[in-house]
C-alpha cells in the first residue's frame, strides 16, 4: 500500500502520465474522426443515390441502410451474438469501431507506460533502497497497482471523451444509455488491459535495461497476435493449430461486454488468469535474481 | 539471541564462470565497527551486497541478526544499508523521498525521521531539491541518511566517505563513533587510515578470498610486535632475541629493529627491557611504535 500510493503519487506528478495521456486522446481522436468521417461519406453516397426517389422511400432506404450498416459493424464485433447485438443496439457506431480499434493498441500503450517499473529500478540498483525495507512482492504489487491505477484513470478519461462525443453526434443517445455503457465499455477496457499490464510487469522483471524490456514486451505481444490470428484462420478450423487462440489474451475480448454474466465472468476470468500467471512469473523471477 | 550481528560460513558467489567470492568465513560481534578491507575486485561489495540480500550466495550461508537476509522482509527495521552504486530514483524531493523510504520501513514519526537523518549527514538545505539535482557528494549524504533513519541495530555502509570533501566525510566519520556500542556498523573502504581510526576488528579480502580477520589489535600486530627507530649505534640481535618474550628480532632496515613478541605479556614490559638493553649498549633511539600501520600491514599482505 506504502509503495503503490507513493509511487502513484510520483507517477501522476510525473511528466510522463500527461504525455500518455495525451498521446492515447490523439490516436483516439484520430481515430474518432477518420471513422466519423468514412461514416458521414458513406451515407452520403447512398443519398445521393437515393436522390432521385420520393420522400417515404428514400427515409425507409436510409433507415434500411443504417440499419444494414449497424448489423454489419456489429457482426464483427460480436460473431452475430444476438444478445450481444441487441446488449449493444444502442450504443453509437463511431463508439464501437473506436473503442475496438483502441483496444487492439492498448497493450501497446500499457507497455510504453511501464516497461520500466522494475528493470528502471534494477539497473541503477535504487531497488535496493526498497528491499532492505520491503518484501520484493510487496515491491512487485505496487509498482503493478501503480500502472493498473493508472491505467484506470487514462482509460475513464478516454472513454468519457468518446461517450461525450458520440453523446453531441447522436442526440438520440440518451445520457442514462449513455452513462450505463461508459461503465460497461470502462470495466471491459480495464478487465481487459488487466492482463497486458500483468505483461508488462513481468518483461520489466526479466531484463535489467528498460529499453531491452519494452522491445521484448512488443515481441510478446506480437507472439499473441500471430497466436490468435493463426487459431482463428478459417483454414485452421479442424486443424489442431486452432487451440493456438486459447494462449493467447485477446481471444477473450469477444465476450466482455456480453449481457450475459456467464459470457462475461467466462471472458473476466479468462483475463484474471493470464494477469495471475503473468505475476506469479514476474514474481518468481524477480524472487530468484540478484539485485 | 546471538553476540554476533554478521556470521558468514563458507560464502562463495559467482557469476557465470568468473568467482568473486570463495568461501568467506567471518563473524561480526554485536556493538562493534567493523572494516572490510581490500583492494578493487577483492569481493568487498559482493560479500556486503550479500549481506544486505541483494545477492545470493552461490554455496555457503550467512546469518545478519540471527535471520537469513534471502529471506522475504527478514532484514527489515533491523538494517540499514548504504550500497555503493545504487541510484537515487529520480522524481523524487529527497525529503519527500526520505520520507517514503522511513514509512516503508514502518517507522513512528516518519517524517522526524528523515529530518533528523539528513540534519546528522548535513544535508537539510536539500529537503526540497530533486534527486537528480543533486551533486555526487549530496546524493552520497542522502543515500546515508536513509541508511541512518530509525537507528538500526545493523548499518552496512558501502564506501560512505567516497567522493566526499574532508570537512563532510569528518562529520560522516563522527555519525560513525557516534554509532559504537550502540549499533553495529561494517564499513567498507578504501581508505586504510579512516578505518584504522574507526574500526574495532575488520575482515580483509584479497580476490575473493578472506586474507585475514581479526581485532584492528590483531590485524597491525599491537600486542605482538613493536619497531625501534634507531639513529647511531650497534644493535645486537643475538642478545635481543634472548631476552624474555621475545620471540624475533631483526632490523628491516639500516635503522629501522623489529622486534616480535609472544602474546599474553603487557607489550610495555617488553617494549621497557628492550629499550633499557639497547640504551645500556649506546644505541641511541629516534623513537619506538607499536605494531604497524594497517595500511603497510594490508600492503604487505596482498
Amino acid at each position: 500500500m506504502v509503495i503503490w500510493s507513493a509511487e502513484l503519487r510520483r507517477a501522476v506528478r510525473s511528466g510522463r502520465a500527461v504525455v500518455l495521456l495525451g498521446l492515447y486522446s490523439m490516436f483516439s481522436a484520430l481515430v474518432l474522426l477518420v471513422v466519423g468521417w468514412l461514416t458521414a461519406q458513406v451515407r452520403n453516397v447512398v443519398l445521393q443515390q437515393l436522390a432521385d426517389a420520393d420522400a417515404d422511400t428514400m427515409a425507409n432506404a436510409t433507415a434500411r441502410i443504417n440499419e444494414e450498416m449497424r448489423k454489419g459493424v456489429l457482426g464483427i464485433f460480436t460473431s452475430n451474438d444476438s444478445a450481444l447485438v441487441e446488449a449493444l443496439a444502442q450504443v453509437p457506431l463511431e463508439v464501437l469501431i473506436v473503442f475496438k480499434i483502441t483496444l487492439f493498441f492498448l497493450p501497446a500503450y500499457i507497455a510504453l507506460m511501464g516497461f520500466d517499473q522494475i528493470s528502471g529500478e534494477v539497473g541503477p540498483r535504487s531497488i535496493r533502497y526498497l528491499t532492505v525495507r520491503a518484501r520484493r512482492s510487496s515491491v512487485l504489487l505496487g509498482k503493478f497497482l501503480t500502472q493498473a491505477s493508472l491505467l484506470l484513470g487514462l482509460v475513464l478519461i478516454i472513454d468519457l471523451a468518446i461517450f461525450v462525443y458520440a453523446r453531441i453526434a447522436n442526440p438520440d443517445f440518451g445520457f442514462a444509455a449513455m452513462g450505463l455503457n461508459l461503465l460497461k465499455f470502462w470495466l471491459a477496457a480495464i478487465v481487459y488491459s488487466l492482463a497486458y499490464v500483468a505483461l508488462t510487469t513481468l518483461c520489466s522483471c526479466l531484463f535489467r535495461v528498460p529499453a531491452v524490456s519494452l522491445v521484448f514486451n512488443f515481441i510478446l505481444m506480437f507472439v499473441f497476435w500471430l497466436l490468435a490470428t493463426i487459431g482463428q484462420a478459417p483454414g485452421n478450423a479442424d486443424s489442431s493449430l486452432r487451440f493456438l487462440r486459447y494462449v493467447s489474451p485477446s481471444h477473450y475480448a469477444g465476450d466482455l461486454l456480453h449481457p450475459g454474466l456467464a459470457q462475461f465472468g467466462t471472458s473476466g476470468a479468462a483475463y484474471a488468469a493470464f494477469a495471475f500467471v503473468f505475476l506469479m512469473a514476474a514474481y518468481g523471477i524477480l524472487r530468484a535474481r540478484d539485485l | 539471541m546471538s553476540d554476533l550481528a554478521i556470521e558468514l560460513f563458507g560464502v562463495s558467489k559467482r557469476f557465470g564462470p568468473k568467482v568473486a567470492v570463495s568461501g568467506v568465513s567471518f563473524s561480526v560481534p554485536r556493538g562493534s565497527v567493523y572494516g572490510l578491507i581490500g583492494p578493487n575486485g577483492a569481493g568487498k561489495t559482493t560479500t556486503f551486497s550479500m549481506m544486505c540480500g541483494y545477492l545470493y550466495p552461490s554455496e555457503g550461508t550467512l546469518k545478519i541478526m540471527d535471520v537469513d537476509p534471502t529471506t522475504p522482509g527478514a532484514l527489515k527495521g533491523r538494517l540499514g544499508a548504504l550500497p555503493q552504486d545504487a541510484v537515487l530514483p529520480p522524481g523524487w524531493e529527497v525529503g519527500a523521498l526520505l520520507t517514503y523510504w522511513a514509512r516503508l520501513s514502518a517507522l513512528a514519526n516518519p517524517e522526524r525521521e528523515a529530518r533528523e537523518a539528513l540534519d546528522k549527514v548535513g544535508l537539510m538545505e536539500a529537503w526540497k531539491v530533486q534527486t537528480q539535482a543533486l551533486s555526487h557528494g549530496m546524493a552520497k549524504r542522502a543515500a546515508m541518511a536513509q541508511a541512518l533513519m530509525g537507528s538500526p541495530p545493523l548499518v552496512l555502509l558501502d564506501e560512505p566517505t567516497a567522493g566526499l570533501d574532508p570537512r563532510i566525510a569528518a562529520q560522516v566519520r563522527q555519525v560513525i563513533r557516534d554509532m559504537k556500542g550502540r549499533q553495529t556498523v561494517v564499513v567498507s573502504s578504501h581508505n586504510l587510515q579512516e578505518l584504522e581510526e574507526l574500526c574495532d576488528a575488520a575482515a580483509i579480502l584479497d580476490k575473493g578470498t578472506l586474507a585475514q580477520a581479526g581485532t584492528m589489535s590483531e590485524l597491525t600486530g599491537q600486542g605482538a610486535e613493536f619497531r625501534v627507530q634507531i639513529a647511531k649505534g650497534q644493535v645486537i640481535i643475538p642478545e635481543l632475541t634472548a631476552m624474555p618474550h621475545v620471540t624475533d628480532a631483526r632490523m628491516e632496515s639500516d635503522t629501522v629493529l623489529r622486534v616480535s613478541f609472544s602474546g599474553g605479556v603487557a607489550p610495555e614490559q617488553v617494549i621497557s627491557h628492550v629499550v633499557r638493553h639497547l640504551l645500556q649498549h649506546d644505541v641511541l633511539i629516534l623513537g619506538v611504535s607499536r605494531g604497524q600501520r594497517l595500511e603497510d600491514r594490508v600492503l604487505q599482505m596482498l
